[in-house]
């Protein structure tokens, strides 16, 4: 049977789904709201974890930090699982083509002594820290309250481990297709001085019971870690005749810009929240003040381990991005004047 | 005096029956002896006593271009048996014991 | 001259970036960062063992996951300008689909929380890494679900509230309360009950038959979907097989504790798929297979024998009351959808009389047992009908303490006689429907006496009030979400849409 559809206008009896008209009025929903907004289950839980028979299966009370309304928080880069694969696949593409160029062009064998040094030593040993952050974003992911809020999270954990993988090929090419470099740069995670402070403040976040506070402490980590080892230490590479360090390290710092968009995000929601604001300023105030010193050791230790090696003056870049993270949360969590 | 022999049980695929997939379908066919294949709608399951096997160069001979076993991972709808190889240049389904 | 340096095999190229990644923690106490894999019982000598089948690293799989959304959305895009909705063979079709969105996708997502807790709390990297991997391709699926039958929302009922339903309203709390069994669980427990019981032996028996019905009845977009998330299946399979392989080579002191697991979710999940065994036989216009077939081919060929005599190397035996589910396929779908017709008024969706081609069709399905119990039932529906009725049941049914379905199955053997059976914990009486349910609950009392069960709920006055247009509202239920389909909303739109232009006129 043929259909005349210029004719036939059949009208939609609904644009959308009863709850996401009843948030945002009486329009089409876009593909991020119908899969992300209110996906979690809220009421009428069946049974309480036996692993934690004090919190039902999903609950707001596994953080200090609270949201009056956890779906009013969404992910400003609108991923959901598609855009996000997409996206991955461009960006772990565009870093086969730097390994690939590397290699033709022998970059990695022709880095100066130092900078070879410091990536073998130094960066690719990160591929733990990441690995680290994974497991305590995948915290958030079953932990978080509210299907945006983990959504995010579930993506960060598993951007972390293709981090830890993009370094772990870098390790792989440095050794030049042999894994010895992969098990010198675990042996580095383990013992060497420089990177103690960091793998110790990484397994204590790890234990971090409350997940909000976990990824707060891991994202004041991380904004001193990729400001010294992809911003910093890229821009030195590039004065010190080391090309290749750039060219990896523009991938993680790219993916670190999209990262802070959703932290940032959340952390303004959790700071202008009508009900709880003034008690997750605080909390995360306290946060940031627990970490930030203990951040600065880890960080500062790895930045004078690299001034050893290539002197770059990496001690006061972190202390610089120490005083701008400090100044970002000040900021944030300032108390709010009376109106 | 015949021994009686032991019933070999059956693994399989299924596979999206497309353009893409005719490739790896006649390269599944031309290496397993006794496997059977069926058509049905939009899919072709093939079956096969106790082990099969796909051959990336079996798959590549075919396709005209290079491909990666890992590229399976778009042909496959469902299998069944025992993943027992995955590398470079071979899948292997049985079962175990 | 250089030494060849050493290619490493994908296998090897696999664990460098996955498994390797792991280290000894020495700063905090290693059971404090992985507190809960000995509560459960189950001992993990050498996490080493673990076999990762799939090795796709996250360039791999960021690459063909994106392709195979790409094409999806591609259908699903195409379906939506085309109105391809209107090619349905039939729109009762959507009462399938309905149960769909509102049964099973909010499982997907619950996949996607507890899969994100086996990769954290697993304390081994290697399901780590897999679990990860599962609890993203979870999320897809919950999406791709979502925006596949976004489309039909918009023109049919019985979707529109989907998430609230699934938390509120009574036949909905069977998958649901399967779940949060499944999430309330241990790790171990949620790996064997889900990862293993669900994505392997039950998972032909959920996803076949919607799949298969969405290709016979004209639902591309559904077809779609499912074509494109069963090679992510595939992987999920292979992770429940290793799981359960690991486990039981691990140590002999797992198998029983195995064993009682594979006994408890088979039966628990053979329970949902009730819903599966209806909508087959009674909601699907055009016939894909009986329920009957379907459990022969999927589950007692399949996995009784295929899978098992893999597993009795182990010493596993099949499920506990596997004999009983298997007696019950000639009357099961038929017991289910019985019910369902007598309270559809309170569903979201709509349940109507099997004419008469569909009633023979029936009685050749089922010839031991559709003409002599089932059909008489209909027959009288029919009349009630023709005379100008229709029937529904005026009360509320009692409900299972463990799988929370009506109390409407029969006495193993006799199809005449309803099954009921009772336990007494702390002096209060627990009725279930089955053997094996009860079964269930006398190993874990004080799980199963905290379910949430909704006619309880409404008798206690926490389902928005005392009357049944209170319970309905407090549902979430719009007009034409519920009751009969004949003189419904979706079958005036149909008849409406599909009328030539000289009837419209």
């Amino acid at each position: 049977m043929q259909y005349e559809l210029r004719t036939l206008v059949i009208e939609p009896r609904r644009k959308t789904f009863t709850n996401l008209a009843e948030r945002y009025g009486d329009r089409p929903a876009s593909r991020y709201e119908e899969g992300s907004v209110e996906i979690q289950a809220t009421e009428n839980f069946h049974y309480r974890p036996l692993w934690d028979p004090q919190h039902e299966l999903f609950d707001p009370r596994w953080s200090e930090l609270r949201l009056t309304d956890p779906d009013s928080f969404t992910d400003p880069r609108q991923y959901y699982y598609a855009p996000y694969v997409t996206a991955r696949a461009h960006l772990h593409e565009a870093f086969a083509a730097t390994l690939d160029y590397l290699d033709k062009r022998g970059l990695l064998a022709r880095l100066p002594g130092p900078w070879a040094a410091l990536l073998g030593g130094l960066v690719i040993p990160l591929r733990h820290y990441e690995s680290g952050a994974q497991m305590i974003s995948t915290y958030g992911c079953r932990f978080a309250y509210g299907s945006t809020v983990e959504q995010c999270c579930s993506y960060a954990a598993f951007d972390r481990v293709g981090n830890a993988q993009l370094l772990s090929r870098v390790g792989l090419a440095l050794g030049d297709g042999s894994d010895a470099l992969l098990a010198e740069a675990k042996a580095a995670w383990t013992g060497a001085a420089a990177l103690q402070p960091l793998r110790r403040l990484t397994e204590e976040l790890l234990v971090e019971k409350d997940w909000a506070v976990a990824l707060t402490g891991l994202d004041l980590t991380d904004q001193l870690l990729y400001a010294l080892a992809y911003r910093h230490l890229d821009e030195a590479a590039l004065l010190g005749g080391a090309g290749g360090y750039s060219l990896i390290a523009q991938h993680l710092a790219s993916w670190f810009a999209d990262q802070r968009r959703w932290i940032d995000a959340l952390q303004a929601a959790w700071a202008a929240d009508p009900q709880y604001g003034a008690a997750n300023a605080a909390a995360l105030a306290a946060a940031a003040e627990q970490v930030m010193p203990r951040a600065q050791v880890a960080v500062g230790a790895l930045a004078a381990a690299a001034d050893e090696l290539v002197g770059a003056d990496c001690g006061p870049a972190v202390a610089a991005a120490a005083q701008a993270a400090r100044s970002t949360i000040t900021a944030l969590t300032a108390p709010k004047e009376a109106r | 005096m015949t021994t009686p022999t032991k019933k070999v049980r059956e693994v399989g695929v299924d596979l999206q029956e497309s353009e893409e997939n005719r490739a790896i379908i006649e390269a599944v066919e031309a290496d397993n002896a006794d496997c059977a294949v069926r058509h049905m709608p939009g899919l072709v399951r093939i079956t096969t006593p106790g082990r099969l096997v796909i051959n990336r160069t079996s798959v590549e001979s075919r396709l005209g271009r290079d491909w990666e076993t890992h590229e399976f991972q778009l042909a496959i709808v469902s299998y069944f048996g025992h993943i027992a190889e995955w590398d470079d240049d071979q899948i292997v389904i049985q079962w175990d014991h | 001259m250089t030494a060849t340096p050493r290619k490493l095999s994908m296998k090897q190229r696999y664990a460098a970036l996955t498994r390797d990644l792991d280290w000894d923690l020495s700063y905090v106490d290693p059971a404090e960062a992985f507190p809960y894999t000995t509560f459960e019982g189950i001992t993990v000598h050498d996490w080493s063992q673990w076999e990762d089948p799939f090795r796709l690293t996250i360039d791999a799989y960021t690459k063909y996951q994106a392709e195979k959304d790409k094409r999806l959305y591609a259908v699903l895009d195409s379906f939506a300008q085309s109105q391809g909705h209107l090619q349905l063979a039939d729109p009762r079709y959507l009462n399938a689909m309905k149960l769909f969105l509102q049964g099973v996708t909010p499982l997907e997502y619950a996949a996607h929380r507890n899969f994100a807790f086996l990769a954290r709390f697993l304390n081994g990297p290697g399901p780590r890494f897999a679990a990860l991997c599962q609890c993203e391709d979870e999320i897809r699926h919950a999406q791709t679900e979502i925006h596949t039958l976004s489309n039909y929302n918009k023109y049919y009922g019985g979707m529109h509230n989907w998430h609230a339903q699934h938390d509120r309203v009574w036949y909905l709390s069977v998958p649901k309360s399967y779940f949060d069994d499944a999430l309330s669980a241990g790790p171990f427990e949620f790996l064997i009950a889900i990862g293993f019981s669900f994505e392997y032996l039950l998972t032909n028996l959920l996803f076949v038959p919607f799949m298969s019905g969405a290709s016979f009845n004209g639902d591309l977009p559904t077809m779609t979907f499912g074509f494109s998330a069963q090679s992510d299946e595939s992987r999920h399979m292979t992770l429940g097989l290793e799981a359960i392989k690991f486990l039981l080579e691990q140590d002999a002191g797992n198998v029983p504790i195995i064993q009682d697991w594979i006994d408890k979710w088979f039966w628990r999940g053979y329970r949902v798929t009730s819903l599966v065994a209806q909508m087959l036989d009674y909601m699907l216009p055009r016939k894909v297979m009986s329920w009957k077939e379907a459990f022969e081919l999927y589950f007692e060929q399949q996995m009784l024998g295929g899978l098992f005599p893999d597993l009795s190397y182990y010493g596993i035996k099949p499920p506990r009351h596997v004999s009983q589910a298997m007696a019950e396929k000639d009357v099961l779908s038929h017991q289910v959808y019985w019910t369902l017709y007598q309270f559809s008024f309170a569903a979201a969706f709509t349940t109507t009389i099997p004419d008469e081609e569909h009633l023979d069709w029936l009685s050749a399905q089922y010839p031991d047992t559709f003409d002599r119990y089932y059909r008489p039932l209909w027959d009288k529906a029919r009349r009630v009908v023709d005379s100008g009725g229709r029937f529904f049941y005026q009360g509320l049914p009692q409900l299972c303490q463990v799988c929370q379905i009506p109390m409407l199955f029969s006495e193993p053997g006799d199809p005449a006689m309803l099954c009921q059976r009772h336990s007494v914990y702390r002096g209060e009486r627990y009725d279930f429907c089955s053997d094996g349910c009860q079964w269930i609950f006398d190993r874990e009392p004080e799980k199963y006496v905290q379910a949430w069960l909704p006619v309880h709920q409404i008798y206690q006055g926490d389902c928005g009030g005392p009357t049944v247009p209170d319970v309905l509202a407090w549902y979430g239920l719009a007009e034409g979400d519920s009751g009969e389909y004949e003189g419904s909303v979706e079958q005036a739109d149909w008849k409406r849409w599909h009328a030539s232009p000289a009837e419209r006129s």
